[in-house]
Protein backbone atom coordinates (compact mmCIF):
# COMPACT_ATOMS: atom_id res chain seq x y z
CA UNK A 1 0.00 0.00 0.00
CA UNK A 2 1.33 3.02 -1.46
CA UNK A 3 -0.65 5.61 1.86
CA UNK A 4 -2.16 7.39 -0.68
CA UNK A 5 -5.85 8.18 0.28
CA UNK A 6 -7.57 8.28 -3.76
CA UNK A 7 -8.84 11.66 -4.53
CA UNK A 8 -12.43 10.36 -4.70
CA UNK A 9 -11.91 7.86 -1.96
CA UNK A 10 -14.77 7.92 0.24
CA UNK A 11 -11.89 7.95 2.99
CA UNK A 12 -12.42 11.91 3.05
CA UNK A 13 -9.80 13.61 5.27
CA UNK A 14 -8.21 10.34 6.52
CA UNK A 15 -4.61 10.38 7.41
CA UNK A 16 -1.86 9.23 5.33
CA UNK A 17 0.33 6.44 6.03
CA UNK A 18 3.17 8.84 6.03
CA UNK A 19 1.46 10.53 9.12
CA UNK A 20 2.98 9.00 12.10
CA UNK A 21 1.57 10.84 15.30
CA UNK A 22 4.35 9.86 18.22
CA UNK A 23 1.85 8.19 20.25
CA UNK A 24 1.78 4.95 22.05
CA UNK A 25 -2.08 4.27 20.23
CA UNK A 26 -0.19 2.83 17.14
CA UNK A 27 1.49 0.09 19.25
CA UNK A 28 -2.08 -1.07 20.72
CA UNK A 29 -3.94 -1.21 17.18
CA UNK A 30 -3.34 -4.55 16.20
CA UNK A 31 -6.63 -6.74 16.07
CA UNK A 32 -7.68 -9.13 19.21
CA UNK A 33 -5.37 -6.56 21.37
CA UNK A 34 -6.98 -8.04 24.99
CA UNK A 35 -8.10 -6.10 27.73
CA UNK A 36 -6.93 -6.12 31.43
CA UNK A 37 -10.58 -6.85 33.20
CA UNK A 38 -9.51 -4.97 35.69
CA UNK A 39 -9.31 -1.93 34.24
CA UNK A 40 -13.02 -1.44 32.90
CA UNK A 41 -14.23 -2.07 36.56
CA UNK A 42 -11.71 0.71 38.24
CA UNK A 43 -13.21 3.04 35.83
CA UNK A 44 -16.67 1.94 36.74
CA UNK A 45 -15.46 2.45 40.23
CA UNK A 46 -14.45 6.80 38.80
CA UNK A 47 -10.90 5.27 38.21
CA UNK A 48 -10.36 8.48 34.95
CA UNK A 49 -6.91 6.87 34.77
CA UNK A 50 -8.35 3.41 34.02
CA UNK A 51 -11.01 4.70 31.84
CA UNK A 52 -8.17 7.10 29.77
CA UNK A 53 -6.35 3.80 29.14
CA UNK A 54 -9.40 2.00 27.86
CA UNK A 55 -9.62 5.22 25.59
CA UNK A 56 -5.76 4.99 24.57
CA UNK A 57 -6.18 1.10 24.31
CA UNK A 58 -9.49 1.02 22.12
CA UNK A 59 -9.65 4.05 20.44
CA UNK A 60 -7.65 2.88 17.25
CA UNK A 61 -9.96 -0.52 16.33
CA UNK A 62 -12.75 1.86 16.86
CA UNK A 63 -11.60 4.23 14.53
CA UNK A 64 -10.69 2.04 12.16
CA UNK A 65 -13.87 -0.33 12.78
CA UNK A 66 -15.84 3.25 12.32
CA UNK A 67 -13.82 4.16 9.12
CA UNK A 68 -14.55 1.38 7.52
CA UNK A 69 -18.52 1.41 8.09
CA UNK A 70 -19.04 4.68 7.65
CA UNK A 71 -16.86 5.66 5.26
CA UNK A 72 -15.30 8.85 6.05
CA UNK A 73 -12.95 10.08 8.93
CA UNK A 74 -14.76 12.87 9.89
CA UNK A 75 -18.12 10.46 11.10
CA UNK A 76 -16.07 8.19 12.06
CA UNK A 77 -14.42 10.30 14.70
CA UNK A 78 -17.87 11.31 15.47
CA UNK A 79 -18.84 8.18 15.92
CA UNK A 80 -16.16 7.11 18.30
CA UNK A 81 -16.03 9.79 20.44
CA UNK A 82 -19.72 9.85 20.73
CA UNK A 83 -19.38 5.64 22.03
CA UNK A 84 -16.83 6.84 24.26
CA UNK A 85 -19.48 9.43 26.06
CA UNK A 86 -21.72 6.66 26.62
CA UNK A 87 -19.52 4.37 27.68
CA UNK A 88 -18.35 6.72 30.56
CA UNK A 89 -21.77 7.20 31.57
CA UNK A 90 -23.05 3.78 31.26
CA UNK A 91 -20.49 1.97 32.90
CA UNK A 92 -22.61 2.20 36.30
CA UNK A 93 -24.59 -0.24 33.92
CA UNK A 94 -21.90 -2.48 32.70
CA UNK A 95 -22.00 -6.14 34.84
CA UNK A 96 -18.30 -6.70 36.40
CA UNK A 97 -18.37 -10.19 34.86
CA UNK A 98 -18.64 -9.29 30.91
CA UNK A 99 -16.16 -8.37 28.58
CA UNK A 100 -15.66 -4.51 27.86
CA UNK A 101 -14.83 -5.38 24.25
CA UNK A 102 -18.13 -6.22 22.67
CA UNK A 103 -19.94 -3.77 25.08
CA UNK A 104 -17.80 -1.23 23.78
CA UNK A 105 -18.29 -2.50 19.69
CA UNK A 106 -22.09 -2.99 20.43
CA UNK A 107 -22.70 0.87 20.75
CA UNK A 108 -20.03 1.65 18.76
CA UNK A 109 -21.94 0.01 16.24
CA UNK A 110 -25.03 1.31 16.38
CA UNK A 111 -23.49 5.02 16.55
CA UNK A 112 -22.05 3.93 13.12
CA UNK A 113 -25.73 2.90 11.87
CA UNK A 114 -27.16 5.86 12.67
CA UNK A 115 -24.73 7.67 11.48
CA UNK A 116 -24.76 6.20 8.08
CA UNK A 117 -28.62 6.46 8.30
CA UNK A 118 -28.46 10.07 8.64
CA UNK A 119 -25.66 10.70 5.72
CA UNK A 120 -28.27 8.07 3.53
CA UNK A 121 -30.79 10.17 3.65
CA UNK A 122 -28.81 13.36 3.29
CA UNK A 123 -27.09 11.86 0.06
CA UNK A 124 -30.63 11.15 -1.48
CA UNK A 125 -30.94 14.75 -1.41
CA UNK A 126 -27.37 15.79 -2.61
CA UNK A 127 -27.00 12.98 -4.78
CA UNK A 128 -30.00 12.84 -6.76
CA UNK A 129 -29.43 13.11 -10.52
CA UNK A 130 -26.01 12.78 -10.56
CA UNK A 131 -24.65 10.83 -13.79
CA UNK A 132 -24.14 7.23 -12.49
CA UNK A 133 -20.98 5.66 -13.36
CA UNK A 134 -21.03 3.44 -15.96
CA UNK A 135 -19.07 0.11 -16.61
CA UNK A 136 -17.31 -2.43 -14.58
CA UNK A 137 -14.24 -0.95 -12.21
CA UNK A 138 -11.23 -0.29 -13.87
CA UNK A 139 -8.77 -2.51 -13.66
CA UNK A 140 -6.11 -2.86 -11.38
CA UNK A 141 -2.67 -1.63 -12.06
CA UNK A 142 -1.16 -1.19 -8.87
CA UNK A 143 -1.39 -1.42 -5.16
CA UNK A 144 -3.69 1.40 -5.02
CA UNK A 145 -6.01 0.40 -7.17
CA UNK A 146 -6.75 -2.94 -5.33
CA UNK A 147 -6.75 -0.83 -1.97
CA UNK A 148 -9.34 1.58 -3.91
CA UNK A 149 -11.04 -1.37 -5.10
CA UNK A 150 -11.36 -3.14 -1.16
CA UNK A 151 -13.02 -0.01 -0.49
CA UNK A 152 -15.27 0.50 -3.17
CA UNK A 153 -17.06 -3.29 -3.05
CA UNK A 154 -16.86 -2.80 0.77
CA UNK A 155 -19.21 0.20 0.53
CA UNK A 156 -21.44 -1.39 -1.59
CA UNK A 157 -22.03 -4.65 0.95
CA UNK A 158 -25.10 -4.40 2.57
CA UNK A 159 -24.89 -3.06 6.21
CA UNK A 160 -25.27 -5.74 8.22
CA UNK A 161 -22.60 -7.92 6.17
CA UNK A 162 -20.13 -5.75 6.01
CA UNK A 163 -20.43 -5.38 10.02
CA UNK A 164 -20.25 -8.78 10.18
CA UNK A 165 -17.07 -9.05 7.97
CA UNK A 166 -15.23 -6.48 9.64
CA UNK A 167 -15.62 -7.30 13.21
CA UNK A 168 -14.55 -11.45 11.75
CA UNK A 169 -12.03 -11.01 9.57
CA UNK A 170 -10.76 -7.75 10.05
CA UNK A 171 -11.35 -7.18 14.07
CA UNK A 172 -10.80 -10.77 15.28
CA UNK A 173 -13.84 -11.01 17.34
CA UNK A 174 -14.87 -14.18 17.59
CA UNK A 175 -18.71 -15.36 16.16
CA UNK A 176 -20.08 -15.39 19.85
CA UNK A 177 -18.47 -11.86 20.68
CA UNK A 178 -20.49 -10.83 17.34
CA UNK A 179 -22.84 -12.19 18.32
CA UNK A 180 -23.47 -9.82 21.56
CA UNK A 181 -22.38 -6.59 19.32
CA UNK A 182 -25.28 -7.54 16.81
CA UNK A 183 -27.71 -9.57 18.67
CA UNK A 184 -27.79 -11.66 15.90
CA UNK A 185 -27.76 -15.55 15.90
CA UNK A 186 -24.53 -17.87 15.14
CA UNK A 187 -25.65 -19.34 12.17
CA UNK A 188 -27.25 -15.83 10.68
CA UNK A 189 -23.79 -14.41 11.37
CA UNK A 190 -21.79 -16.82 9.83
CA UNK A 191 -24.17 -16.41 6.84
CA UNK A 192 -23.36 -12.83 6.37
CA UNK A 193 -19.66 -12.80 6.63
CA UNK A 194 -19.79 -15.90 4.08
CA UNK A 195 -21.86 -13.43 1.76
CA UNK A 196 -19.35 -10.71 2.18
CA UNK A 197 -16.52 -13.24 1.67
CA UNK A 198 -18.08 -14.51 -1.81
CA UNK A 199 -18.69 -11.16 -2.82
CA UNK A 200 -15.55 -10.02 -2.22
CA UNK A 201 -13.63 -13.59 -3.52
CA UNK A 202 -16.30 -12.57 -6.96
CA UNK A 203 -14.94 -8.80 -7.10
CA UNK A 204 -11.57 -9.05 -6.06
CA UNK A 205 -10.42 -12.29 -8.34
CA UNK A 206 -11.15 -10.44 -11.41
CA UNK A 207 -8.32 -7.47 -10.16
CA UNK A 208 -6.17 -10.49 -9.36
CA UNK A 209 -6.23 -11.88 -12.75
CA UNK A 210 -5.69 -8.46 -14.11
CA UNK A 211 -2.16 -7.86 -11.99
CA UNK B 1 -0.54 -13.57 -10.25
CA UNK B 2 -2.70 -16.40 -8.68
CA UNK B 3 -4.31 -16.47 -5.46
CA UNK B 4 -6.21 -18.60 -3.94
CA UNK B 5 -9.58 -17.31 -2.17
CA UNK B 6 -8.60 -17.67 1.49
CA UNK B 7 -5.74 -15.92 0.57
CA UNK B 8 -7.88 -13.29 -1.16
CA UNK B 9 -9.26 -12.90 2.11
CA UNK B 10 -6.33 -12.57 3.94
CA UNK B 11 -5.05 -9.92 1.75
CA UNK B 12 -8.37 -7.98 2.21
CA UNK B 13 -8.09 -8.26 5.49
CA UNK B 14 -4.35 -6.89 5.75
CA UNK B 15 -5.42 -3.75 3.35
CA UNK B 16 -8.52 -2.66 5.88
CA UNK B 17 -6.19 -3.12 8.92
CA UNK B 18 -3.54 -1.03 7.55
CA UNK B 19 -5.72 1.40 6.06
CA UNK B 20 -4.09 4.70 6.19
CA UNK B 21 -6.90 6.79 7.39
CA UNK B 22 -7.47 4.70 10.83
CA UNK B 23 -4.02 5.81 12.72
CA UNK B 24 -5.18 7.88 15.83
CA UNK B 25 -4.19 11.22 16.24
CA UNK B 26 -3.19 11.61 19.89
CA UNK B 27 -4.40 15.07 19.98
CA UNK B 28 -8.03 13.60 18.93
CA UNK B 29 -7.70 11.27 22.17
CA UNK B 30 -7.00 13.90 24.25
CA UNK B 31 -9.88 16.01 22.86
CA UNK B 32 -11.98 13.38 22.83
CA UNK B 33 -11.31 12.29 27.09
CA UNK B 34 -12.02 16.30 27.56
CA UNK B 35 -15.44 16.05 26.27
CA UNK B 36 -15.90 12.58 28.16
CA UNK B 37 -15.16 14.40 31.19
CA UNK B 38 -16.96 17.92 30.48
CA UNK B 39 -20.15 16.23 28.88
CA UNK B 40 -23.14 16.00 31.52
CA UNK B 41 -24.52 12.91 32.58
CA UNK B 42 -27.34 11.77 30.53
CA UNK B 43 -30.98 12.11 31.95
CA UNK B 44 -32.67 9.22 32.79
CA UNK B 45 -34.83 9.24 29.84
CA UNK B 46 -31.83 8.90 27.88
CA UNK B 47 -29.81 6.56 29.33
CA UNK B 48 -33.31 4.51 28.89
CA UNK B 49 -33.91 5.07 25.31
CA UNK B 50 -30.43 4.30 24.67
CA UNK B 51 -31.35 0.62 26.62
CA UNK B 52 -33.96 0.31 24.18
CA UNK B 53 -32.15 1.04 21.05
CA UNK B 54 -29.77 -1.51 21.33
CA UNK B 55 -28.96 -3.82 19.56
CA UNK B 56 -32.04 -3.80 17.35
CA UNK B 57 -35.68 -1.98 17.72
CA UNK B 58 -38.76 -3.56 17.61
CA UNK B 59 -41.85 -2.53 15.71
CA UNK B 60 -43.44 -1.94 19.44
CA UNK B 61 -40.33 0.33 20.56
CA UNK B 62 -40.27 2.24 17.56
CA UNK B 63 -43.96 3.45 18.11
CA UNK B 64 -42.60 3.78 22.09
CA UNK B 65 -39.86 5.68 20.22
CA UNK B 66 -41.83 7.60 17.47
CA UNK B 67 -44.37 8.67 20.55
CA UNK B 68 -41.42 10.19 23.07
CA UNK B 69 -39.54 11.60 20.31
CA UNK B 70 -43.01 13.59 19.31
CA UNK B 71 -43.17 14.46 23.20
CA UNK B 72 -39.51 15.99 23.03
CA UNK B 73 -39.81 17.80 19.74
CA UNK B 74 -42.97 19.45 21.54
CA UNK B 75 -40.95 19.99 24.42
CA UNK B 76 -38.26 21.48 22.41
CA UNK B 77 -40.25 24.12 20.54
CA UNK B 78 -41.70 24.93 23.71
CA UNK B 79 -44.99 23.71 23.49
CA UNK B 80 -44.57 21.95 26.88
CA UNK B 81 -42.04 23.27 29.34
CA UNK B 82 -39.51 25.76 29.00
CA UNK B 83 -36.81 25.55 26.28
CA UNK B 84 -33.27 24.62 28.16
CA UNK B 85 -30.34 25.78 26.20
CA UNK B 86 -27.17 22.82 26.84
CA UNK B 87 -23.85 23.90 27.77
CA UNK B 88 -21.43 25.33 25.17
CA UNK B 89 -18.83 23.70 24.93
CA UNK B 90 -15.49 24.62 21.70
CA UNK B 91 -12.08 23.74 21.56
CA UNK B 92 -9.54 26.04 20.91
CA UNK B 93 -5.61 25.70 19.80
CA UNK B 94 -7.11 22.90 17.60
CA UNK B 95 -9.30 25.28 15.80
CA UNK B 96 -6.63 26.80 13.75
CA UNK B 97 -4.76 23.39 13.17
CA UNK B 98 -5.35 20.43 11.28
CA UNK B 99 -8.63 19.03 12.76
CA UNK B 100 -10.82 21.29 13.58
CA UNK B 101 -12.85 20.79 16.62
CA UNK B 102 -16.26 21.75 18.00
CA UNK B 103 -18.12 19.33 19.81
CA UNK B 104 -21.05 20.91 20.65
CA UNK B 105 -22.39 24.53 20.91
CA UNK B 106 -25.84 26.07 21.87
CA UNK B 107 -26.66 29.55 22.20
CA UNK B 108 -27.27 30.71 25.51
CA UNK B 109 -26.74 34.57 25.08
CA UNK B 110 -23.95 36.95 23.93
CA UNK B 111 -22.10 37.37 27.31
CA UNK B 112 -22.15 33.25 28.16
CA UNK B 113 -18.65 32.05 29.11
CA UNK B 114 -18.04 29.05 26.32
CA UNK B 115 -16.28 26.38 27.78
CA UNK B 116 -12.52 26.28 25.77
CA UNK B 117 -10.50 23.43 25.12
CA UNK B 118 -6.51 24.36 25.56
CA UNK B 119 -4.31 21.68 24.41
CA UNK B 120 -0.50 21.72 24.37
CA UNK B 121 1.71 18.72 22.75
CA UNK B 122 4.58 18.47 25.37
CA UNK B 123 6.00 14.85 26.65
CA UNK B 124 8.76 16.69 28.79
CA UNK B 125 7.09 18.74 30.49
CA UNK B 126 6.38 18.09 34.31
CA UNK B 127 4.24 21.11 34.38
CA UNK B 128 2.09 23.19 32.38
CA UNK B 129 -0.39 25.93 33.27
CA UNK B 130 -2.04 27.99 31.12
CA UNK B 131 -2.06 31.89 32.01
CA UNK B 132 -3.74 34.86 30.43
CA UNK B 133 -5.53 37.89 30.48
CA UNK B 134 -8.54 35.69 31.48
CA UNK B 135 -6.35 34.88 34.86
CA UNK B 136 -4.35 37.55 35.27
CA UNK B 137 -1.87 35.58 34.19
CA UNK B 138 -1.66 33.72 37.14
CA UNK B 139 0.65 30.81 37.05
CA UNK B 140 -1.06 28.22 39.87
CA UNK B 141 -4.25 28.89 38.78
CA UNK B 142 -5.14 26.81 35.70
CA UNK B 143 -2.93 23.86 35.56
CA UNK B 144 -3.69 21.25 32.42
CA UNK B 145 -3.52 17.67 32.86
CA UNK B 146 -1.31 15.11 31.39
CA UNK B 147 -2.74 12.57 29.47
CA UNK B 148 -0.97 9.03 28.73
CA UNK B 149 -0.37 10.39 25.07
CA UNK B 150 1.90 13.48 26.78
CA UNK B 151 -0.76 15.91 25.70
CA UNK B 152 -1.85 18.05 28.10
CA UNK B 153 -5.33 19.74 27.95
CA UNK B 154 -7.49 22.00 29.97
CA UNK B 155 -10.54 23.21 29.19
CA UNK B 156 -11.76 26.84 30.64
CA UNK B 157 -15.05 28.83 30.74
CA UNK B 158 -14.06 31.79 28.49
CA UNK B 159 -16.47 35.19 27.96
CA UNK B 160 -17.05 35.49 24.31
CA UNK B 161 -14.11 37.85 22.73
CA UNK B 162 -10.11 38.14 22.40
CA UNK B 163 -7.96 36.60 24.37
CA UNK B 164 -4.20 36.18 24.86
CA UNK B 165 -2.90 33.40 26.51
CA UNK B 166 0.09 30.78 26.82
CA UNK B 167 1.53 27.82 28.31
CA UNK B 168 3.83 28.37 31.34
CA UNK B 169 6.09 25.09 31.46
CA UNK B 170 7.68 23.70 34.61
CA UNK B 171 6.78 27.03 35.84
CA UNK B 172 9.56 28.87 34.15
CA UNK B 173 9.37 28.46 30.15
CA UNK B 174 6.64 30.72 29.03
CA UNK B 175 5.28 29.15 25.71
CA UNK B 176 3.50 29.96 23.00
CA UNK B 177 0.70 28.02 21.64
CA UNK B 178 1.69 26.43 18.04
CA UNK B 179 -1.34 26.27 16.66
CA UNK B 180 -2.93 29.59 17.63
CA UNK B 181 -1.78 32.86 15.78
CA UNK B 182 0.28 35.02 17.46
CA UNK B 183 -0.41 38.30 19.09
CA UNK B 184 0.81 41.81 18.08
CA UNK B 185 1.28 42.56 22.06
CA UNK B 186 2.50 41.88 24.69
CA UNK B 187 0.83 41.67 27.99
CA UNK B 188 3.19 39.48 29.59
CA UNK B 189 6.53 41.01 28.69
CA UNK B 190 6.35 38.79 25.42
CA UNK B 191 4.30 37.87 22.49
CA UNK B 192 1.82 35.77 23.19
CA UNK B 193 -1.24 33.34 21.60
CA UNK B 194 -4.78 34.30 20.70
CA UNK B 195 -8.29 32.89 20.98
CA UNK B 196 -10.92 34.08 19.65
CA UNK B 197 -14.22 32.91 21.86
CA UNK B 198 -17.52 33.54 20.14
CA UNK B 199 -20.99 33.32 21.61
CA UNK B 200 -22.69 30.25 20.89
Amino acid sequence: MDGVIPGDSPWRGAQTAGHTPRTSLMTDSRPGTSIDPSLPLRAKAGDRQAFAQLVDLMYPRSLRFALHMVGNREDAEEAVQDTFVRVYHSLGRFRDDARFEPWLFRILANRCRSLMEKRRRHAVVIQYGEVPERGGPPAAETERDWTDEVYRILATLPVEQKEAFLLRHVEDMAYEDIAAVTGVGLSALRMRVKRACDVLRARLSEVIRDE
Amino acid sequence: MSEGPDLLIERVRSTLREAPGTVPDPRRVAQLLSAVWESPTPSALRRWLDAWRVPSVSGVRATVLAGLALFAGFLTRGVVGERQAPEPFTATGSQTGEFPVQFASATLSETAPVLTQFVLDDTKAQRVSLVGDFNDWAGDSTPLTRLESGVWTVSVPLPPGRHVYAFLVDDTLLVTDPRAPKSGDADYGREGSVVMVFAR
